[in-house]
């Protein structure tokens, strides 16, 4: 079933690309109700839809049918934090989210695979981590960014769903306090553009931490021919899951605010760390 | 004529015509009083890099004659003269400084702005400036790509 919601959102998407003649700096569409092609929990869409008008981000939205699905988009501008990120220079990669729908997807395949907790490492405005929260998971939000943490916190009053926003280093949290037992580790940023020396040092400390169970990583890759090419066919992460001895147990694709306007979605790789 | 003399006319006569090209570009821009437009500051360096690869190749060829052309070897020490006298030292730097300035100043506005509450056509049209702004990122990252190139004294 999330194989084929993640296909079913990839043609969506490409519709949606085809035919959209606004001129905001993001959008997104999240369908309006369940149906045979997005057979989800109407109490979860409803969470996500709420998600989406509690995030000051968007500032329009409008209902349209697309392809056979009646949605709504979303509209948005995320300059200001992009502008704050390179005058602080802090943050590895500018804020640049995934889809909310998308978010909910790669979350739901987290609870298919047994995790108990999500961590979402340089988080943005938090969306995985809420989405891990509407699935029962524990849920903590890490990022870097004073101006997103504070629009996190925003989202996380209005919306009711503590998803645990923290204002931290995530190269410097201490993981062990949150007593995990089956974590998945959501990295945000491409391994290309920094994400590989955040994963280096997050895979470092959690291995330092006795007594967990299972750890899996989730790796937004790309294979857009801009970077250097991965020899490991792994979307950027060949090097860090190589040295890592992980294993790559599922690979879906996704659409993301920076692949709006390309014809390639992006992959998310879910591997699980053997410990050392 | 040989095949090999043959292709070292072709690229001095492309040469000659391309450092014409290059003096005019200077010119146009040393007598700008306003701000460089981005794609000015583009066709600059754009020409700065054609001849310097013209002279590169040109070099690489007449190392194989006995006796190189005199007129085209002061053809090229002409071209030299201009890019590193009129370019790498005066305007290169002018436009580092316009941009840097630039870049600043557009930070500034549009930071101050972030507080106001806005409608839609405004936020649509502050992305512009924010679009604008990238723009001007994005090229003073290649100027000062060819910068890191000179060797400064």
């Amino acid at each position: 079933m999330i194989e084929s919601l993640a296909k079913n959102l990839v043609e969506l998407k490409r519709e949606f690309a085809k035919t959209y003649s606004g001129t905001s700096h993001i959008q997104e569409v999240i369908p309006s109700s369940q149906s045979e092609l997005f057979p989800v929990n109407a109490e979860h869409l409803k969470l996500l839809h709420l998600f989406a008008s509690a995030n000051p981000i968007y500032y329009n939205s409008y209902e349209e049918k697309i392809g056979k699905t009646v949605c709504i988009v979303y509209e948005g501008d995320i300059n200001k934090f992009w502008l704050n990120s390179i005058q602080h220079g802090s943050s590895h990669a500018p804020f640049s989210p995934t889809w909310i729908f998308s978010a909910y997807v790669a979350t739901l395949l987290a609870q298919e695979i047994g995790v108990k907790e999500a961590i979402d490492i340089g988080s943005g405005d938090g969306r995985i981590a809420y989405c891990a929260k509407i699935l029962g998971l524990n849920s903590y939000s890490i990022e870097i960014d004073n101006l997103l943490v504070d629009l996190q916190k925003t989202i996380s009053t209005s919306t009711k769903m503590d998803f645990k926003p923290n204002c931290y280093d995530a190269t410097k949290f201490d993981y062990s306090k949150l007593k995990l037992e089956n974590p998945v580790f959501f990295i945000g940023g491409l391994a290309q553009m920094g994400g590989d020396i955040l994963a280096n040092s997050i895979i470092d400390t959690i291995n330092s931490i006795s007594g967990l169970g299972n750890i899996s990583m989730v790796f937004a890759g790309t294979y857009s021919k801009k970077y250097c090419p991965d020899e490991q066919s792994l979307a950027g992460w060949g090097q860090i899951i190589q040295k890592n001895k992980m294993d790559v147990i599922k690979t879906i694709y996704l659409p993301t605010v920076w692949t709006f306007r390309e014809p390639d979605e992006t992959p998310y790789l879910f591997a699980k760390l053997n410990s050392s | 004529m040989t095949s090999n003399t043959e292709s070292v006319d072709e690229i001095a006569n492309s040469f000659s015509s391309e450092s014409e090209k290059l003096q005019n570009i200077i010119n146009e821009t040393q007598k700008k009083s306003s701000e460089l437009s981005i794609p000015e500051i583009i066709a600059n360096y754009f020409q700065i890099m054609n001849v310097n690869s013209h002279i590169t190749l040109l070099k690489k060829h007449m190392d194989t004659f006995d006796s190189p052309d005199s007129k085209l070897t002061e053809k090229i020490k002409e071209a030299e003269t201009l890019i590193s006298d009129k370019f790498n030292k005066k305007l290169h730097p002018f436009i580092m400084s316009q941009l840097t300035k630039s870049i600043e100043e557009s930070m500034e506005i549009l930071q101050s702005s972030q507080s106001q509450q806005k409608s839609k056509e405004e936020i649509e049209n502050e992305a512009k400036l924010y679009a604008a702004l990238r723009e001007k990122m994005s090229t003073k990252e290649f100027v000062e790509q060819y910068d890191k190139g000179l060797v400064h004294d």
